[in-house]
């Protein structure tokens, strides 16, 4: 499904929370929304799930306005995850299948299958409640795709899982990206939206900051890092020239220096000032950009 | 399937599943119907209860007491039911101390009465003895009992004087022992009061009544009415009226109560006619918000467990609300069709008699059920909107409680249709919405309201469901969406009427 987010804007109580934020969507591809806490990325997807209508712009999908039929081809993981905690995981299972337009028979023989294939078919009958927090994570993960969505909205995916369930939704988002699958992902976690997107939109105070592919976004930056570990305190080397800004993080040196300044003879500078035990000429990573990007911002 | 009827049957067979649902539908109409019908049945039927004994305290042997026991036993012979008052004589004391004091105060009498009659004879004596021709040994005998007329009438006099004093040691020791003894009985709940007659109040109309608990409550109207019937008696007899006449007068009047149904009459019942649609009542108290209260409770659930916005990413806001309301409703119109079934089981058992219960018939029915669908979409309408603020669990504990306390408002204010069910008051809160199931529903078999009552509550009602559904919506909107934040009255005030 091709999701096209034109313009859209919001404003709440006279706050802008969304400024004409737009976006474009591809069947497999993995789109990442990042952005840090009141950034909009919540309200962002729940207008491309059109729980709240932008004030304006448009979102289109597939060329046409949200309808119905649209309405059931989405498969949506809120980042405020919860279940009926009473009732049965099959149960459970069946009433939101229903809710995406599986007949009673379809949705039962599919939410079998995918306990079956999730290794939760023990559960079956089990009340929700009765569940530890990561297997009612999974059964969350579910309800996302009962229904077998084209295009999937994952906010916070792997927000609560331990490392064991975190690899195995990483490995199903990375099936659904393979069968075709349109994927919108917020996550905070941006190791994981580095080797999971695409595509990515970072957003800050509703405001769209950066966009592109991973190499679009670091050749934007401009920038590059050289990491230095050294004997000595890595303070004194932030008077080296050509060097933009240096970055103290747990005693090892982040060197940000211009696309095009002259590498060798800054790490000559470093070898001359610190006895060095590392050092590393590095891209900056998503993480690096991020930061670097939200602070300048926030000057 | 349209998402709408996916989410009517889901909240129609989770909550009919629910024990709160059987809880509901059977256990607490029974319940309900006990806490009002036990403590009737109790104070009503005779084999079940006592009379109320009460006591009647005179201090002299006019026989008031005497009298007003027999005059309430006639008025009430007149009745089918048993008295449920029995009213007795207090006996005076028996006791050694008591009896010691009046047969000291008899042997003074004794005593006085010989003295009076020694002084009588020789005033007897001497006057026939100053009848006879004047002769010495006349006046010598005249001489000689004059010593003995004036000895007995000083004995006679301090005869007097000690059966006076000793006479009225024993009247007062008499009364406070009468009234001591009443009173020993009334906390050892031998009685549940007493009359005291003192026949000089008695005649200008004055008897005591003492009990531990206000009289109110122990129906001594009819008692009352005896006294009367005594008070006029003995006037009547002060001046000179006939015995045949009085009683002729005073025949005891039975007030048979005939009450208007619609185009029917019937003899007044208190448990069928009063008692009934208090329970009818509470019925659809039970269905408005057991239905309702579901809802309520499952909005806050599915926004306290985060279930709402995966919801939403599935259905419209709209086709949430409707969803639910409807289902529910469904379910609400399911409890009272039980209950029906159950009265027409009853009915087949005949151990409820439809020919003395004037109320239920088809028309009621259908008003109950008209009645039950306009407070629900009310109170379902609120709830919805006001459930959908809250996240925070404690938040909505508090909330709930709330909310349980507000919806027993119309119940505790349907006393008023009870005293008084045509007053204009009542007929204006029959039109506030949130009074008007209730009201009209106890107004039906107890006031025969007009068609234009009905007419008008339901007008209102109508309009009023509208606008709560109109405001719910909005609230539940983005209410539903607010997390972590608890909204202030402003804010939701801002929400309900904010344009888009």
């Amino acid at each position: 499904m091709e999701v096209r987010v034109e313009k859209i804007s919001k404003e709440f109580q006279e706050k802008q929370v969304v400024r004409d934020l737009s976006l474009d969507l591809s069947p497999g591809k993995v789109v990442g929304l990042l952005g840090p806490n009141g950034a909009g990325k919540t309200t962002t997807l729940r207008m491309v799930l059109n729980i709240l209508q932008p004030d304006s712009g448009q979102i289109l999908f597939d060329d046409h306005r949200m309808n119905r039929k649209t309405r059931n081809t989405i498969g949506y993981l809120p980042e405020e995850r919860g279940l009926y905690q009473k009732y049965s995981v099959i149960d459970v299972l069946q009433y939101f299948g229903r809710l995406k337009g599986l007949s009673a028979r379809k949705s039962h023989v599919e939410a079998v299958r995918l306990l079956d294939r999730f290794q939760m078919i023990e559960y079956l009958e089990e009340p929700i409640a009765h569940l530890s927090k990561g297997t009612q994570q999974k059964i969350q993960f579910l309800v996302c795709f009962i229904h077998d969505p084209d295009f999937l909205i994952l906010d916070e995916p792997f927000w609560g899982l331990d490392p064991l369930n975190q690899e195995i939704f990483r490995n199903k988002i990375q099936d659904f990206k393979e069968e075709g699958k349109t994927i919108l992902l917020s996550t905070h976690q941006l190791m994981e939206a580095e080797t999971l997107c695409d595509y990515f939109i970072l957003i800050d105070r509703g405001e769209t900051v950066l966009k592109g592919t991973l190499k679009e976004i670091r050749k934007n930056f401009h920038q590059n890092i050289i990491i230095v570990e050294a004997h000595q305190n890595p303070s004194v080397l932030q008077d080296i020239q050509k060097v933009n800004k240096v970055e103290i993080k747990n005693s090892v040196a982040h060197l940000f220096v211009d696309e095009n300044a002259p590498i060798k003879s800054i790490m000559q500078d470093i070898i001359k000032k610190v006895d060095i035990s590392k050092m590393e000429f590095n891209k900056p990573s998503l993480n690096d950009i991020f930061l670097q990007t939200i602070k300048s911002r926030k000057k | 399937m349209s998402q709408f009827f996916v989410i009517t049957f889901w909240e129609f067979f989770r909550h009919f599943k629910s024990r709160s649902f059987l809880l509901a539908t059977f256990v607490s109409p029974v319940v309900f119907a006990a806490i009002i019908f036990i403590p009737t049945l109790f104070l009503e039927d005779p084999a079940s209860s006592q009379p109320r004994v009460i006591g009647c305290v005179e201090f002299d042997s006019s026989g008031i007491c005497q009298d007003i026991q027999s005059r309430y036993l006639e008025a009430n012979a007149m009745l089918d039911q048993p008295s449920p008052v029995q009213v007795i004589p207090v006996k005076p004391d028996t006791s050694l101390r008591m009896s010691k004091i009046f047969s000291n105060v008899t042997q003074l009498k004794v005593d006085l009465d010989s003295l009076e009659d020694a002084y009588n004879k020789i005033k007897e004596r001497r006057k026939y003895i100053f009848q006879k021709p004047k002769t010495p040994s006349r006046d010598a005998l005249l001489k000689n009992t004059y010593a003995d007329l004036i000895q007995t009438r000083e004995a006679r006099d301090l005869a007097q004087l000690d059966f006076q004093r000793a006479k009225h040691e024993s009247d007062s020791l008499w009364r406070v022992e009468l009234q001591r003894k009443a009173d020993r009985m009334l906390r050892d709940l031998e009685l549940e009061g007493y009359l005291l007659v003192d026949r000089n109040d008695f005649e200008r109309g004055v008897v005591e009544f003492h009990s531990l608990i206000p009289p109110n409550f122990l129906e001594i109207d009819q008692v009352k009415q005896a006294i009367q019937v005594v008070v006029v008696e003995q006037r009547l007899k002060n001046e000179g009226v006939q015995l045949e006449k009085i009683q002729q007068y005073l025949e005891p009047v039975l007030l048979r109560e005939i009450q208007l149904q619609g185009e029917q009459k019937q003899e007044f019942d208190f448990m069928v006619n009063y008692l009934g649609p208090i329970v009818v009542v509470f019925f659809l108290f039970i269905s408005i918000f057991t239905s309702s209260g579901f809802l309520f409770n499952g909005v806050l659930k599915e926004k306290t467990d985060r279930v709402i916005e995966i919801l939403l990413s599935s259905v419209s806001h709209l086709q949430l609300i409707a969803g639910k309301i409807f289902g529910l409703g469904i379910l609400g119109l399911f409890q009272i069709l039980i209950w029906f079934g159950i009265t027409l089981i009853l009915i087949g058992l005949n151990v409820l008699k439809v020919g003395e219960i004037s109320f239920l018939t088809i028309g009621n029915a259908g008003l109950f059920l008209l009645y039950f669908i306009l407070g629900y979409l009310f109170f379902a309408s609120i709830f919805v909107g006001i459930g959908s603020l809250f996240s925070n669990s404690e938040d909505a504990h508090h909330l709930n409680q709330f909310m349980r306390m507000l919806s027993i408002f119309p119940i505790v204010l349907a006393v008023l249709v009870l005293e008084t069910p045509n007053s204009l008051l009542v007929r204006i809160l029959s039109f506030v919405p949130p009074l008007t199931p209730t009201f009209m529903i106890l107004r039906t078999p107890l006031g025969s309201p007009s068609t234009e009552d009905y007419l008008i509550s339901t007008g209102i009602m109508i309009v009023s469901i509208i606008i709560s559904i109109f405001m719910a919506g909005k609230i539940f909107k983005l209410g539903s969406l607010l997390y972590g934040k608890r909204p202030r009255i402003k804010e939701i005030f801002t929400l309900m009427f904010r344009k888009g």
